[in-house]
């Protein structure tokens, strides 16, 4: 990927901060933003910009991170180009996860991506058995049917369990489902950050194998890649970045749909190259349609995964028209 | 009760109670919409409240002694519903309120005029209307509620609330959390927020109005044959009136039993042939509501359709477990034929 699409990369993401930051319910002049972040000006303009934008912008930026590098690894495993967490039924087998976990009393930041995880991948395994049973692990479109009947499942589990649930913790659900950045602390960002350091950079590591593997499961042994052992570690690496961006911010999809796209048009090939391309371009994606989510309609707040759906289910429909053609 | 809240007679009748959207489980008691909330603030929650309580106590403190008082812990006002304690200030200038009901108990207290904020669906009294509308009461928008920069903000008391509570304090403003969703929850609120708004005698008259009121009504109705009683809140899928809401503890004052009293829920969800099977004597339902129940075939075979006895009532009055829970229980008594007397 030539040089100058990094750089552009960068600089998109640091207006997408930026904006994020200067932007909200409640507009604060540049300069008062400004003097806040140096931690001057009154309680509440502190407050605003330091407790609630600061992190808030971080965790949409990881989350971005998490979706993007996990869908472009998923697509280079899949061979398929449709592939992304969200509708492979990952993220709703780790909203599951999740959601049972805090029904169980289990909410610690630290705890909570490691049961989504757990959904994650017993979402990822069923999905991956589905498509086996059904005649071609490597079909990509029976893969991509049966991540929409598991996640179909998937939530179903989560209404059934929730049929008899209190009225805050079916809001809970309900707003889990759809995707949000608001309650961001910098303790989840943290915590985020670290999964998604860990399995990125795992990712990036097995990056070759995941090059390998795109050519196809015999090109790829012929290779010389043990190709089960690397499709399943690179699918567990991909299963962990989507299970802590749910566990922080609940189910946004397809921005691992759409940023991979948007890297390989930037020139990225390798996916030494296009993970991390693709993690960048989803930092700014998600940051930028968090500000939309929470300055369309101000003060009332959009979920987050109705913004990157009304952004991805076109670029999918467009994506799916020119590969017909 | 009218007198201490004399806007109440004048509220507008177009208003329905209820949110487009705040379809189920919480539908009489916290009319906001329902798809808000939260999971995962649960974390580090007792850590952030106890610092938050530090918070609160520390900006407390000051403003004490700028009014001259003894330094020290302030007197202690009571204990709101999310546990944590409630301080004496001076009575706060500026306060957003994020539940309908608090909103127009503020109001009943004197106190309407040092709101700064409320919630989308506070529109009671009609002089609500005129403060500023920042957004949901649950998972409110606490960047907006900050700017509004209140000295107290009061909250709807639900878990999904814990996240916001604890970001207010930790951005210096106290916070208040009630959980109205009984007759006696209002009392407590109303005498609390009395004392937090310097004016106790104001929050224990309104308190006792309406208990005394509901007492009253309970005396006049303890002659009368009892009826059972069915109150569906949504068509479809059938919300009813449970045993958990005041309004099941209404119907019991003015001499109804709720045939789905012992659900403890406030509003659960039900199937339409229990309702049937549990055959009410009478219904109360929203005037939109009893139209289509005359109508549709499904109900035809209750009681109280065949009797005629569908009392479609003011949704205004009733949708809140609020200053007029006395009224509305009159009301309830007086569809049933009761004379209890006119509300004081």
């Amino acid at each position: 990927m030539p040089r100058g699409y990094w750089a552009a990369g960068l600089a998109l993401l640091a207006v997408a901060v930026v904006l994020g930051v200067a932007g909200g319910a409640v507009s604060l002049s540049p300069a008062a933003v400004l003097a806040a972040l140096a931690g001057r000006g009154d309680a509440p303009t502190l407050a605003i910009v330091r407790d609630l934008r600061l992190p808030r912008v971080a965790l949409a930026a990881l989350v971005g991170v998490a979706l993007g590098g996990s869908g472009a690894a998923l697509q280079g495993v899949l061979r398929n180009a449709f592939a992304e967490p969200y509708l492979l039924g990952v993220s709703g087998g780790a909203a599951v996860g999740a959601v049972l976990a805090v029904a169980a009393g289990l909410t610690a930041p630290a705890v909570l991506p490691l049961a989504a995880f757990a959904g994650a991948i017993g979402a990822a395994a069923l999905v991956l058995a589905v498509a086996r049973a059904a005649g071609g692990g490597a079909d990509v479109r029976l893969l991509v049917t049966a991540g929409v009947v598991v996640g179909a499942f998937a939530n179903a589990g989560v209404m059934v369990a929730l049929a008899n649930a209190p009225a805050d913790q079916v809001r809970g659900a309900l707003w889990w489902m759809m995707g949000s950045v608001a309650g961001a602390g910098w303790r989840q960002v943290a915590w985020l950050a670290g999964y998604a350091a860990l399995a990125l950079g795992a990712l990036v590591l097995w990056a070759r194998d995941v090059d390998a593997l795109a050519l196809g499961e015999e090109p790829a042994a012929a290779l010389g890649v043990d190709v089960e052992r690397a499709a399943r570690r690179v699918f567990v690496a991909a299963s962990l970045l989507a299970a802590a961006s749910v566990a922080a911010a609940g189910l946004v999809g397809f921005v691992g749909l759409v940023v991979p796209h948007l890297a390989r048009a930037a020139g990225a090939r390798s996916h030494r190259a296009l993970v991390p391309a693709a993690a960048l371009a989803g930092a700014s994606l998600v940051v930028l349609a968090d500000l939309a989510a929470r300055t369309a309609r101000a003060p009332l707040e959009l979920p987050l995964g109705a913004v990157t759906a009304l952004v991805g289910v076109p670029f999918f429909l467009a994506r799916l028209r020119g590969a017909r053609g | 009760m009218s007198r201490a809240f004399p806007a109440a007679r004048r509220r507008s009748r177009a208003a329905g109670p209820s949110p487009p959207g705040a379809g189920a489980p919480s539908i009489a008691t916290v009319p906001f919409p329902n798809w808000t909330a939260v999971l995962r603030f649960l974390p580090c929650l007792r850590a952030v409240l106890v610092a938050g309580a530090c918070v609160a106590a520390a900006c407390g403190r000051p403003d004490a002694r700028a009014a001259g008082r003894p330094s020290g812990p302030a007197a202690v006002l009571g204990v709101d519903d999310f546990g944590d304690t409630v301080r004496a200030a001076p009575p706060p200038a500026r306060i957003v309120s994020l539940n309908p009901t608090t909103t127009e108990l503020l109001f009943a207290l004197g106190a309407g005029g040092r709101l700064v904020g409320r919630t989308h669906w506070d529109v009671y009294p009609d002089a609500a209307r005129a403060v500023a509308d920042l957004g949901d009461g649950l998972r409110p928008n606490v960047e907006a509620v900050l700017a509004a920069r209140p000295a107290l903000v009061i909250l709807y008391a639900s878990a999904d609330n814990r996240a916001a509570a604890a970001a207010f304090r930790r951005a210096g403003v106290p916070v208040v959390a009630l959980k109205i969703d009984r007759v006696a929850q209002f009392a407590a609120a109303s005498r609390l927020l009395g004392r937090v708004v310097g004016d106790s005698a104001a929050g224990a008259v309104t308190a006792d109005t309406v208990l005394a009121t509901i007492a009253r009504v309970r005396a006049a109705t303890a002659g009368r044959p009892r009826v059972r009683a069915l109150w569906p809140l949504f068509d479809d899928p059938l919300y009813v009136i449970g045993g958990g809401s005041y309004l099941s503890e209404l119907m019991d004052a003015a001499g109804a039993d709720n045939v789905f009293g012992d659900l403890p829920q406030p509003s659960p969800q039900v199937a339409r042939e229990e309702a049937l099977r549990r055959n009410a004597d009478v219904v109360f339902s929203s005037p939109a509501g009893a139209r289509r129940m005359a109508r549709e075939a499904g109900w035809a075979s209750l009681a109280a359709v065949r009797t005629g006895r569908v009392y479609a009532v003011d949704s205004s009055l009733v949708l809140r477990p609020g200053v007029r829970l006395g009224e509305a229980a009159v009301m309830l008594a007086e569809r049933l034929g009761a004379a209890a007397g006119p509300v004081r």
